[in-house]
This record gives C-alpha cells, structure tokens and sequence, in this order.
C-alpha cells in the first residue's frame, strides 16, 4: 500500500549544521499488516512517523501510496489524503478538550471533502460503544482517564475508515495495565477489521506484540 | 454539520468561554461604529431640520438681495458690492407687482433694536414689512389678530411678535395680546402671536421676530428703503423664467451686479453643502477609532493563534487545509468586529432615541448597512494576517508546541 524510496530528511541546524534524521530509507508497508516501529529516542522513528502520515515531506526521496508518488503533493491534496487515508494516535492524546468526546471524534469528518459513505454521527456512536465510551460521549476529554482518552483518539482515527493507523508512542503516557489494554485493541482491530496499523515505540515488549518489527537507529533501518 | 455553520459556532464557542476577552477586544469597534453612527444621525437630524425650516417659511419663494451674490460651487460668496451697496425702494415694489407670474412681493427692511415690555427689556430683530410677509412665509397667529393692509396705509402702530418674544415679556402668548410694547420709545399695541416657526439652531431665532407695517416704521427707517423683498411666484411657474422677468424690470434702474435674486433652494443647497462638509469630515475622525479597534483585534488575534497553536496541530494532523485554518481565524475577527459594531449600533440607537426630544437626530438605513458593513471589513483586514499566521504553521510544528 505504501511504500518509501529512498527517503532523507535533513534538518538545518544553526549556520550551516545539518542534521540527518533519516538516512536513505526503503520501507514497505502492506494492506492488512501489525508493523512496529522500534528505536530510541531520537533515532528519527517519529519523523519516519511522520513522512509516512504526510505530515512532514522528506528532504529527497519519494513516497507512493498504491504507487502514485504523493511526496510533491501541495498542501491541499495532503491536507485530503492525512484526512482520508491516515489515522494519528499521539502519545499526548491530543484532543481538543474545548469539545466533546463525540465532537472530537467527529472533528475529522467536519474536513472531509468527499461524500463518506455512511452516516458519520452513526460512525462515530459504534466505534465509541465498541470501546466501552457510552457513558462518555458527552464527557469533556479532561474529565476522563488517560486510557479513555487514548481510546477516544483511537476512535477519532477510526472515523473516516483510513487504510492506515499510525500509533506514536500510544502507551506512553498510560500505566502498563492501560498501556497493555490500548495495544491489545489494536490487535484486535488488525485482527477483526484488517485495519493496517503501525506503531512507533521504544519498548521492545510493545513492540513484540506487533506482527513484524522495523528497528531504526540514527536514522536507518537496521533491521 | 454544515461547514460554514461549523465555523461560526466553533467561534462563538471560543468566546463564550472567555467573555471578559471577547467584550474588551470589540470594544475598541463598539466605541468606533458607536462616535461614526451617532455623528452621520446628528448630521441627518441637522439638515433635515434646516429643510424642514426652509419648507415652514414656504415653497416658490425668492429673494432680492443687493449686491451680486456668486454661487460658487455650492457656497455662497458675496461681491465686495453687496455690503454699502443699493437698496430698494417703493417704486420698485410697483414695478414688481406687475409681473403676472407674481403672486407676493414683500419689502423687507429689518433693523435690531430693543423691545421693551413695562417688566422687560429685549434685543430683537424688527422686520418693517406688508401684510403679505404673512402669506409669504406661512405664518399664522395663534393669539390675535395679524395686521392688516389698511393698518399698513394707516400707519398703524401695531405689531405682530413671534410666541418666544411674547412670552419674554409678557409670559405668555394669550397675555401679550392688545398689550403695549415700546420700541426706542414708540409705544405699540401688540394685536396678535405667531406660532411657533422653531430656529435657533445657528440660524436666526424667527420666534423672537416683531413684525412691523413697514410705513408706520418708517419713523425709523427715514430714507424708506428697503433692505431685500420676498418674492412669492404664482405656483407652477418656472422659478428660473420668473428670475429673469425680475432681472428684466431691475436692471432698467440699477446695474446688472448690484442687485440678485436667490432662490430658497440655493440656500439650503449652500447650507446643506457646508453641513455635509463638516460632517464629512467629523466622521471621517471619528472612523480613525475604527482603525484603533481594528487593531486592537489583530493584537488579540496573534495572541489567540499563539496560544492555540497545538490546537491547529491537531486539526491540520486530522485534514484540515490551510484554508480551512485561515476561515476558522477570520470567522473569529470577523465575528468578533461585527459584534462590536452591533453593540455599537445598539448603543447608538438608545442614545438617539433618549436625546430625541432635544435633537433631532435619525439613524437611516444606509449607517446600520455602513456600520455593519464597516466593521466587517474591518474584521477582514485586521484578521488576515494572524489568520495567515495560523495557517502558515507547519504542522509538526504546531502539534509539538508545548
């Protein structure tokens, strides 16, 4: 489904220092597919997050989703595709604690220009009862738990059925029990619904839970 | 949820959480849209008065005056001929009043002395004229009786006198009648009270006029001149044709610039230019705090974009485009801008209707459309650039932002 050729990101530093958080990377991800994404920090996996979620363009190299190269796409038709066919699960959550549960589940809907096949409010109402959230939809983000939470921005990444979901650093503000709970939802939806996921984390036993693991390290794959 | 309603409730969401912020940032355009309104609704009150005066004193009227008056480009200017120069006379009332397409010709001589009552003493303006002064400006008595042309023949010493005078020194209008006023030791019998013409406002106060037959004044007006004629035309004639019948029988006694005729509506154009040129310029003042509060929502605005700079990370991450972000920070000035101009109008509207009965200011239609359209724009040019800004933010950027 998505595939990087030959990717460089480089940063410029103050003067003339450039930093190089990824180095020459080739990369496959295929529909259907667990994928972790393994390093340490500031090995460059959260950029490599990034380039593959188009939130960030690399410096060179090119990126194909289903072989059309989208890496020199404007800001219009990345802002559709991150809409359409990406779904963010951060580390911070990153709801809008102004808005609530269901209105942050529905935000990305609001952005949609095409016509979604289904009824969204419908949408989103399911995927909240599938996570246990009934009792919730009304509940402002920052009167819930971390765990609930993290399944609302799960949801949100869920509401416009992208192909895939990309997970930075999912577990890393929960407790290992919540932690746990989140990474066996997300087999679960790779499991039952094929949703291509990739997570991006430090810890080799989340990591572990994945069905194949890519390890980074200053910026290359090493494995 | 429709897009644009989407915007516009997210905005007001945002506002209602922070009242306080909302009310001070549009005040600066409250204050603005609130000094442009009220100074266009005196400026309105003001000249539609002024007409309203011109229309009292009565349609198809002319004036001869001496001197050669130019109409400049909509004020007047008077020749150095008009001050010292000619001044009419009997004769010419005759020469005049063979004109068919006259219906009045009033001589007028006027002179400022004191008018005294056996309590009081005033400084008024005394118009020596014809019976027919009354017709021709529309006057009418509500106590008495006007004088008559006979009385002018007679040389009556009678007066009639406008309600403020008459209550200046006798109280009332019903108790002025039949009294005795003395004019530089001239006792006179008040026979009748006009009413109410209003004045006062910059122009002459024609409450306080006395009104004089104009042969029993000639015991001080010793040369028998006359100082201007109102010229009252049959109705349907053309004013135009009927100036230069006029002109025609003058200027066989006096030279072509000694003498003019001015049309009532000359003069409410030249007044009604001036009025238009001060109001003009008062608002175009009083907009500068349009600016100043424009100003003070671009200040507001950045601060907004810095503060939520997360906030646009996360909606540029779930697929909003920069131009959704710039509508999300424009609907927010904008609307930010109109509610000032509303609460503006609002006030504006309350303080008109509150100083009603002193002045008689009006809000018309075209400063509500001004107002709002204003401030609108004002919203527009002001939000436009931290709106950019937001919209510039790199979207890894924004979402890192602590």
């Amino acid at each position: 489904m998505i595939k990087l050729s030959e990717i460089w990101k480089e940063y410029e530093l103050d003067g003339d220092v450039v930093f190089t958080a990824l180095k020459n990377i080739n990369l496959e991800i295929n529909d259907g597919e667990f994928v972790g994404i393994m390093g340490a920090s500031g090995s460059g996996k959260s950029t490599l997050m990034h380039v593959i979620g188009l939130l960030d363009k690399p410096s060179r190299g090119n990126v194909f989703l289903d072989g059309r190269d989208i890496s020199k796409l404007d800001d219009n038709e990345t802002s559709t595709l991150r809409n359409e066919y990406v779904g963010f699960v951060f580390q911070q959550f990153n709801l809008l604690n102004k808005l609530t549960v269901l209105e942050n589940v529905l935000l990305p809907t609001v952005y949609a220009r095409k016509k979604l096949g289904y009824d969204s409010n419908e949408k989103a109402m399911s995927l909240l009862t599938r996570f246990g959230l009934t009792d919730k939809v009304n509940s402002y983000p920052n009167k819930i738990s971390g765990g609930q939470q993290q399944r609302v921005a799960i949801a949100r990444a869920l509401v416009m059925n992208p192909r895939l979901v990309l997970a930075d650093e999912p577990t890393g503000n929960l407790d290992s029990k919540t932690g746990e709970e989140i990474i066996k939802l997300f087999g679960e939806l790779n499991k039952e619904e094929k949703i291509t996921i990739a997570i991006v984390t430090h810890e080799p036993n989340i990591a572990a839970r994945t069905k194949r693991i890519i390890k980074i390290k200053d910026g290359e794959i090493i494995k | 949820m429709n897009y644009a309603s989407f915007l516009i409730r997210s905005a007001i969401f945002d506002f209602s959480r922070s009242k306080a912020k909302t009310l001070l940032t549009s005040l600066g355009i409250l204050i603005g849209v609130l000094s442009v309104v009220l100074l266009i609704a005196f400026g309105l009150g003001l000249k539609k008065y002024i007409q309203n005066q011109f229309e009292s004193l009565g349609t198809n009227n002319l004036r001869l005056v001496p001197g050669k008056i130019i109409n400049s480009g909509g004020g007047f200017r008077a020749s150095p001929g008009s001050l010292g120069g000619i001044s009419f006379d009997e004769k010419d009332v005759v020469s005049l009043s063979r004109i068919s397409d006259l219906d009045l010709v009033v001589p007028v001589f006027t002179r400022s002395q004191n008018v005294s009552s056996d309590a009081k003493t005033e400084f008024s303006d005394i118009y020596h004229t014809t019976a027919d002064v009354f017709p021709a400006l529309n006057l009418n008595v509500t106590d008495g009786d006007l004088f008559t042309k006979e009385e002018v023949e007679k040389r009556s010493k009678v007066v009639v006198i406008g309600p403020k005078l008459a209550e200046k020194l006798f109280g009332s209008a019903e108790a002025a009648v039949g009294r005795t006023i003395k004019i530089e030791k001239v006792a006179f019998k008040v026979s009748g009270v006009l009413d109410s013409k209003g004045g006062g406002f910059g122009g002459p106060d024609l409450d306080s006029f006395v009104y004089l037959p104009y042969k029993t004044g000639y015991v001080f007006n010793t040369d028998k001149k006359f100082v201007a004629m109102i010229i009252k035309a049959k109705s349907d004639t053309d004013l135009g044709l009927v100036k230069q019948e006029i002109t025609e029988v003058l200027i066989k006694r006096y030279k072509e610039d000694q003498f003019s005729v001015i049309e009532q509506t000359e003069i409410l154009d030249a007044i009604s230019s001036i009025f238009n040129i001060m109001n003009t310029v008062l608002v175009a003042i009083a907009a500068i705090s349009l600016v100043v509060g424009g100003i003070g929502i671009m200040n507001i605005m950045y601060v907004t974009v810095t503060e939520r700079t997360r906030e646009i990370g996360i909606r540029r991450a779930i697929g909003a485009r920069k131009i959704d972000i710039l509508a999300h920070f424009l609907v927010e000035s904008v609307i930010l801008a109109l509610f000032g101009g509303v609460m503006g109008l609002i006030l504006a509207y309350l303080i008109v209707l509150a100083i009603q009965t002193l002045f008689p200011a009006y809000i018309n239609i075209q400063s509500v459309l001004l107002a709002l359209g204003v401030s609108s724009f004002i919203g527009i040019l002001f939000g436009v650039f931290p709106a950019k800004k937001a919209a510039d933010l790199s979207p890894i950027d924004a979402i890192r932002y602590e």
